[in-house]
């Protein structure tokens, strides 16, 4: 029965902590990303498909509740992060927590990337105003990502050994 | 049933995840490519159907939230209301106070200077008051002091920015008195600096109840201020005389401001001082 229910349970926990805490830990109006922990966090435990299927429900999600002339842009954001970091993980199984940081910081950027790519194909894509946005925001999703998977693979990591 | 498990576990297996991620991003790629009017019917069908429940939870958390933070912001209105309806409560209880104190200042041929009450003698037995005006606004020893209801005392020690006000209780000071109703005059004095006392002939006629006011002889207090009513009446050792205790119009202890009546004492008892 949890095991069924674990995932469903995190994603609301994820969405909860993203439609509270993340206001709340908000610095200089850049905050942490509860979502793309999930996915990369689902991805790691769970592989390339399970990622993927999660970052599809959890991006279809976000889009529902974005503009929707938008509707589809999280999904796909998502779904590729879901999928490329389940694919590293089943490449790298002895991933440690310090790559694993990194690579939600990449995931984060990834994210970041397709979407606004998609967002703004109308208007002039910038750069500079991407990444003056995005950089901070990954460093704080980075520091949360951090202090989530030392509390979350601290014995996962200790049972491989 | 065994086949179709084990086909949609094979069809989840890392070989056919590529092809589950293409299925999903074309899925997603013909969602962002739609019109709008389809975008918007799979935004309401989802809205209504998948997430109703999560909505309505992630709503009641937002609320929560929400009305915490206007919890704390109507917490503080409270507080600044209330102060302000304090503020207003005290402005319509001075009022009538300060009525009374325009009619008083009318009633008398002298200047009145309000003073705040800013010291009290520190022994068991209330005596003496220190006020926060002095001889530079107007102020010399031995001026009346009285508030709303009756007499208080009088100035006993002027300084520049503050006096110091010997109290009726002052066992030091012997007033010179008369019953109104019966204009009989006697004197007053205070007994162990707690209770007031008068001498009055047996002949007065007084009786318990009769108000006691001032009867300007002495040369310091004006006639007329109200001092207090007759408490008790007993014997005294001479038959003539009779002691009255005298229960004040005025709440010493309750004092926090008091005014003074700008009157010199009479040249007959500024020549007796001198």
């Amino acid at each position: 029965m949890w095991k069924w229910i674990r995932f469903p349970l995190l994603f609301l926990l994820a969405m909860i902590l993203q439609t509270t805490l993340a206001k709340w830990l908000r610095f200089f109006d850049w905050g942490p990303d509860f979502i793309v922990i999930f996915v990369v966090l689902i991805a790691f435990r769970r592989g390339p498909i399970v990622g993927a299927l999660w970052g599809f429900f959890a991006g279809f999600t976000l889009d529902v509740y974005a503009p929707v002339e938008w509707l589809g842009a999280n999904t796909i954001a998502y779904l590729c992060l879901g999928y490329a970091v389940g694919l590293l993980e089943a490449r790298f199984l002895s991933l440690n927590i310090a790559m694993r940081v990194v690579i939600l910081g990449l995931g984060f950027f990834l994210v970041d990337f397709i979407y606004f790519f998609i967002v703004s194909t109308s208007k002039q894509f910038s750069f500079l105003s991407f990444l003056s946005t995005s950089l901070p925001e990954c460093l704080y999703t980075m520091f949360i990502g951090a202090l989530v998977f030392k509390l979350l693979f601290k014995g996962s990591l200790q049972n491989k050994r | 049933m065994l086949k179709i498990v084990r086909t949609i576990q094979s069809l989840l297996s890392i070989r056919h995840g590529f092809f589950l991620f293409l299925f999903l991003l074309f899925l997603a790629l013909l969602m962002q490519k739609s019109s709008l009017t389809i975008k918007e019917s799979v935004v309401s069908k989802a809205l209504s159907s998948v997430f109703f429940p999560g909505q309505l939870f992630l709503s009641s958390i937002s609320d929560f939230h929400k009305k915490t933070a206007e919890n704390e912001r109507l917490k503080k209105e409270n507080a600044e209301l209330l102060m302000e309806l304090y503020h207003v409560k005290e402005g319509i209880r001075e009022l009538p106070r300060l009525h009374q104190l325009v009619h008083f200042d009318n009633q008398w041929p002298y200047s009145i200077v309000t003073a705040r009450v800013v010291g009290r003698n520190p022994g068991r037995f209330l005596t003496t008051l220190v006020i926060n005006r002095g001889s530079l606004d107007g102020l010399a020893k031995d001026m009346p002091v009285f508030f709303m209801k009756g007499l208080v005392g009088k100035t006993s020690q002027v300084q520049a920015k503050h006096s110091t006000v010997q109290l009726l209780l002052d066992p030091n000071i012997k007033i010179s008195i008369m019953i109104k109703r019966s204009r009989m005059v006697g004197f007053m004095e205070s007994v162990h600096g707690h209770l007031l006392s008068a001498t009055i002939p047996s002949n007065a006629g007084a009786k318990i109840g009769d108000t006691v006011i001032t009867s300007g002889l002495g040369g310091i207090f004006p006639k007329g201020i109200e001092i207090g009513v007759i408490e008790n009446i007993r014997k005294s050792d001479l038959e003539v005389m009779r002691y009255m205790d005298i229960k004040p119009f005025q709440e010493f202890s309750l004092l926090e401001e008091v005014f003074v009546m700008q009157k010199e004492p009479d040249w007959v008892v500024q020549e007796l001082l001198n």
